[in-house]
Formats: structure tokens, C-alpha cells, sequence
């Protein structure tokens, strides 16, 4: 599996370069899945808000509501939420196409030709995951916290200034350095494991499946693990 | 009649001179279809000099056909008594290949002749296409070598093994289309990938490969809309198209009516005629396929049960070769 990737990353710095199957895979990838994050996003920034309400006026401190919003939408949930919603949504079909391709013997008929398979199809993915997903968390936490800016300021009554402006005040670059960096390593995890798995894909349509519901296991618990070393090294 | 000229010196103009040689057509009628085939004007599908022939009214097709299986013939003939000087180009050294726990491949030793047909006979999973496999590197053996032109296929690295390839092309014996590509682009797909031809010479050549298998004006088709005889040629269509050195194809006629199976028999002979490109079949087509090769290899149990000249095998005395050449239930293969 480590040598997959490293053949992947090898792979991407050779040319002959195909922008237009990295251009279908960002669109596949990215513009297909917009509408999922906006709707997952926005909930979660409600949820959020609702939440951090609840238990924050315990200490009469409403006024953190922002910062509290922001920073775990732009620190953890951004991240790893849009991680998981590209697993399930993109990760699963790439996992189950390539599959379908290597029991139809068209991954062996790419060798044949003399074209490498994994340059053809495993670097596009991946290159398009890096690109990707870093991009559709930052809009995931936008979303995000104008969910949360829905619940607080015109369920809860919370004044706009106190939310925007404690946001302003409370995050930094560092976060939000942090945010895409994590984003950026979970699409690198989702388009290698998914890949991966349907690459080496087996005997028919259960292989397929099996193939398919290894990789989003797989990919989503390696998001969750890494997440933990990834914020434990850059906190 | 003189015999044909060496195997080893193709000439594209060879196939008309030698339908003249056999009486099939006067020579104005072959600077007419010649004359034809280098306009500029016939660029397009039907370039080939026996459809030409056809088109102009000399020949009907059951007299091109006739032409062509006699011309064949006399090349097998010629074959047969002269055994090829030149080294195989592809060779199998006791090959074995254990699959699933069971022996496939079983000490497998056969040479592929260069610049003829080479058809692959022997029982439904007997080990026809792992063996095809092997050859190209698809699969590795568990023992035993393979050599491509001399050189070791294990000991390519990966960057040679990929160029020996682009001088072959394979046809899978269920087609391996690509379904998220069209059938135009399908064809054009190794074109585009693997040569550096421009787009407009490619159309012409993909337009034309389609025609070849009587396939004109289906390029917009998905793999998923076509019958499995059609997908069938629109493979054999994409592993013809390159032009390569070697061509190799498992099953090019399974699955197809008698007619089309004729025209593709009759599209793999005028293809060789022309360009000496050496091929591979693996075939179920018996008997008719012994007209249309020049070499047979008989795989029987994992191993090479008779490999020689069409004649030579269609003669053989060997009990299995005979039940397998008729058909027949009774006889040293147990069916039930
Ligand atoms: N990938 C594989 N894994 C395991 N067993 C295989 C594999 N491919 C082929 N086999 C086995 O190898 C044997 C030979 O298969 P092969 O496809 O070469 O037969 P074949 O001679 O081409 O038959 P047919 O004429 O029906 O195409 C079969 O018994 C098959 O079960
Ligand atoms: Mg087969």
C-alpha cells in the first residue's frame, strides 16, 4: 500500500502531464460534492451554535459563542467533516469505478498499450484530492459559520458584532494554516486509500463492493487517527 | 506455380501482384484497383486491395475469398516445407503457472514464428488466454522463462517493458473497452496515448479501422450499447489500428454469427497479406481457422500437445488432436 503511494508521488512528477483527467477529477470531485458540504456545513455550524449557546451561557460567557464556532469549524470539524463527506461521496464511486476496471481487465488493457495505469488514472485523483479538498473546506467553514451566525444572532439574539467581531479577534493564521493542512493530508489519504483499494480490486462484483466499502472504513478512520497526530503536532 | 517470396520481405503491393500470379485478375485490372488504392481520393475506408478489387467489379467476394484461401493455402503449403530461419519472437521456456492450487500452465515450451499467423487451439479453460497473458507480461510464471526478441521479459525494467509493449497490441477475450469512453475514442485511444500522431490523421485511421469491422458510423456508441459481438470488433478495431509489430487475439471471432466471422477472417488474412504483421489467435474457429493460419500450437493439460505447420497438424495422428480437429465425444478428452 506505502509502495502505491510512493509510485503515485512518483508518478505525479513525470510527465506527460493529462490536465484534462485532473480536470474531470477536480470537477468530480469538487464541484459534485459543493452541494453535500453547503448542506453539511451549514447544519453543522447551526449545531454548533446551538451547543456552544447552551453550555456557554452556564458560565455567563455568550460572547465566546463566535470564537467557539469558528475555531472548531475552522480547527477540527471543517477539516475532518469535509474529509469524511468526500470519503463517503467521492471516495466511494473512485474506489468502485477503478474496481470495475481492474475486473474488466481495462486496467490490464492499459498496461498492455504501454500507458501506465497508475500514471493514467491514480495521479489525476490524487492531484485532484490535494487540489480539492483544502478548497472545499475553506468554503465548508464559511458555510460553517454562517450557520452558526443564522442560530446565534437570529434565533438567539446574540448582537452580529459580538459574533463576527470575536471572530476577528480570536482566530488567527495559525488556525487557519492549521485547517488546511489537515485538509490537504486527508485528500491525500482519501484518493491513495480509495484508489488503492480499487486498484487492487478482486473476483467480480462482490470484490467491487468489498472494495468499495473497505476503502471508505478505511479512509475514515485514517482521517480520524491522523487528525489526532495532526493536531497533536502542529497545536 | 512459384513459390511466394520469403515471409521476411513484405511488400505492400505484394497481395495484388500475387492474385495476378494466380490468375485471379489480369494486369490492367490491377493497375486499375492499384491506381485506386493510391488516389488520393480513397484516403478513406475500403483501402485494402481485395475490397477494391471487389468495388471495381473484378472480383466477386466469394472469388476474393476464393483468391485469398488459395493464395494461403500455398503460403502454408510453402511454410510447411520451409521452416522459418529466423530466431521466434516470442518463446516460452518451461513455463509453469499454479492458479487458485491448480496447475494452469505446466511446463509450457512454445516459440511464436515470426511474420505469420500462429493460431492457439485446445480445450475451454485449458490455459489459452493465461498463457496470451504471460506472453505480453500480464501475468508472471511461477517457473520458467519467456523471451520477447531474445531479451528475458523478466529482466525488462519496467520503462523497457513498456516500449516491447507498444509494439504489441492484445486483444482481450471479453474486449476490456473502456465504458466511460465512446467507441471513436476507444479506437483512437492508443493513438492518442501511445504515438505522437496528430489528431487529424487519427480520425482518418480510426474511421477506417471502424469500417474494417463493419462497424461505420457506430463511433458515438457507448460500450454499454453495443452487442457483445459488436464490442468484440470495436476491440479488434482498437488492436488493430496501431499498426504494431505483433498482434495478439484471443477469440477475435467468438461470439459471432458465421458471416461476420468470415469477414474477420477474411480482415486478419488481407491485414497480414499487407503488412506481415505477426500474429497470434487463440481461436475455437476449428476447422476453419486451419485455413487461416500458418502455424498451430495445440495446448492440451498444461502443456504443448503439438505445435507445427496447419498442415502438418491437420495430418497428425496424435488421438486428441483428431478428437479435438472433429469434435468428437468419443476419444481421449473426457467431456462428461
Ligand atoms: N485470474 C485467475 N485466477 C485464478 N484462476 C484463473 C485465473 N485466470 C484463469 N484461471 C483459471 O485458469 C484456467 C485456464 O483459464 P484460461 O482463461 O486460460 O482458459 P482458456 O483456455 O482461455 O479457455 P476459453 O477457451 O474458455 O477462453 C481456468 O481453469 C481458470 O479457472
Ligand atoms: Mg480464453
Amino acid at each position: 500500500m506505502f509502495i502505491f503511494l510512493l509510485q503515485t508521488l512518483l508518478a505525479s512528477l513525470t510527465p506527460p502531464w493529462r490536465w484534462r483527467n485532473l480536470i474531470k477529477q477536480i470537477h468530480f470531485i469538487g464541484m459534485r460534492s459543493l452541494f453535500v458540504i453547503a448542506l453539511t456545513s451549514i447544519f453543522a455550524g447551526m449545531v454548533l451554535a446551538l451547543q456552544g449557546f447552551y453550555t456557554l451561557s452556564r458560565f455567563g460567557s455568550e460572547a465566546l459563542l463566535g470564537p467557539a464556532v469558528a475555531l472548531s469549524m475552522i480547527r477540527e470539524l471543517g477539516p475532518v467533516l469535509s474529509g469524511l463527506m468526500i470519503t463517503g461521496r467521492a471516495g466511494s464511486a473512485m474506489a468502485a469505478e477503478l474496481g470495475i476496471m481492474r475486473i474488466r481487465e481495462q486496467i490490464d488493457a492499459l498496461e498492455v498499450m504501454g500507458v501506465p495505469p497508475i500514471h493514467f488514472l491514480a495521479v489525476p485523483r490524487f492531484l485532484a484530492g490535494i487540489i480539492v479538498l483544502p478548497l472545499l473546506t475553506s468554503i465548508f467553514d464559511v458555510i460553517g459559520i454562517l450557520g452558526g451566525y443564522l442560530v446565534a444572532v437570529q434565533l438567539l439574539g446574540l448582537s452580529s458584532g459580538t459574533y463576527f467581531g470575536g471572530i476577528e479577534a480570536a482566530v488567527a493564521m495559525h488556525d487557519i494554516h492549521t485547517g488546511l493542512i489537515k485538509a490537504l493530508c486527508f485528500g491525500i489519504v482519501i484518493t491513495w486509500v480509495c484508489s488503492f483499494k480499487g486498484y487492487f480490486a478482486r473476483r467480480g462484483a462482490e470484490g467491487v463492493s468489498h472494495a468499495t466499502t473497505s476503502a471508505v472504513v478505511l479512509s475514515s478512520v485514517l482521517i480520524l487517527v491522523s487528525d489526532y497526530f495532526l493536531t497533536a503536532i502542529m497545536l | 506455380m512459384a513459390p511466394p517470396p520469403s515471409p521476411d520481405h513484405p511488400s505492400p503491393q505484394l497481395l495484388g501482384q500475387r492474385f495476378l500470379k494466380a490468375g485471379c485478375i489480369t494486369q490492367p485490372q490491377l493497375d486499375d484497383a492499384l491506381a485506386a488504392q493510391s488516389s488520393p481520393l480513397s484516403t478513406g475506408p475500403d483501402n485494402l486491395i481485395g475490397r477494391i478489387l471487389v468495388r471495381l467489379g473484378y472480383l466477386s467476394p466469394p472469388q476474393l475469398r476464393a483468391c485469398l484461401v488459395e493464395l494461403f493455402t500455398e503460403e502454408c503449403r510453402y511454410y510447411r516445407d520451409h521452416p522459418p530461419s529466423s530466431p521466434p519472437i516470442l518463446a516460452m521456456r518451461n513455463v509453469e503457472k499454479r492458479l487458485d492450487g491448480r496447475m494452469v500452465l505446466n511446463g509450457i515450451d512454445l516459440e511464436i514464428p515470426r511474420h505469420c499467423i500462429t493460431a492457439i487451439i485446445g480445450v475451454s479453460g485449458g490455459g489459452k488466454s493465461v498463457t496470451l497473458k504471460h506472453l505480453i507480461g500480464l501475468m508472471r510464471p511461477d517457473r520458467g522463462q519467456i523471451s520477447i526478441d531474445g531479451e528475458n521479459l523478466q529482466s525488462l525494467s519496467a520503462k523497457k517493458l513498456q516500449a516491447v509493449r507498444r509494439r504489441f497490441s492484445l486483444l482481450f477475450q471479453g474486449g476490456a473497452l473502456f465504458d466511460s469512453l465512446n467507441v471513436y475514442d476507444n479506437v483512437a485511444f492508443p493513438l492518442r496515448e501511445t504515438t505522437p500522431i496528430p489528431e487529424h490523421e487519427i480520425r482518418p485511421r480510426v474511421l477506417q479501422a471502424l469500417s474494417e469491422v463493419n462497424l461505420a458510423g457506430m463511433d458515438a456508441k457507448f460500450p454499454d450499447e453495443l452487442s457483445g459481438g459488436m464490442s468484440k470488433r470495436v476491440a479488434l478495431a482498437r488492436a488493430l489500428v496501431t499498426q504494431p509489430e505483433v498482434i495478439l487475439l484471443d477469440e477475435p471471432t467468438a461470439g459471432l454469427d458465421p458471416i461476420i466471422e468470415n469477414s474477420i477472417h477474411h480482415l486478419i488474412c488481407d491485414t497480414f497479406m499487407r503488412t506481415k504483421t505477426t500474429m497470434v489467435i487463440i481461436s475455437h474457429a476449428v476447422p476453419a481457422i486451419f485455413h487461416w493460419c500458418h502455424h498451430v500450437i495445440v495446448l492440451h493439460q498444461g502443456k504443448v500437445r503439438a505445435s507445427g505447420p496447419a498442415l502438418a497438424v491437420w495430418e497428425s495422428s496424435d488421438p486428441v488432436i483428431r478428437q479435438f480437429i472433429h469434435g468428437e465425444l468419443d476419444g481421449p478428452i473426457r467431456v462428461l
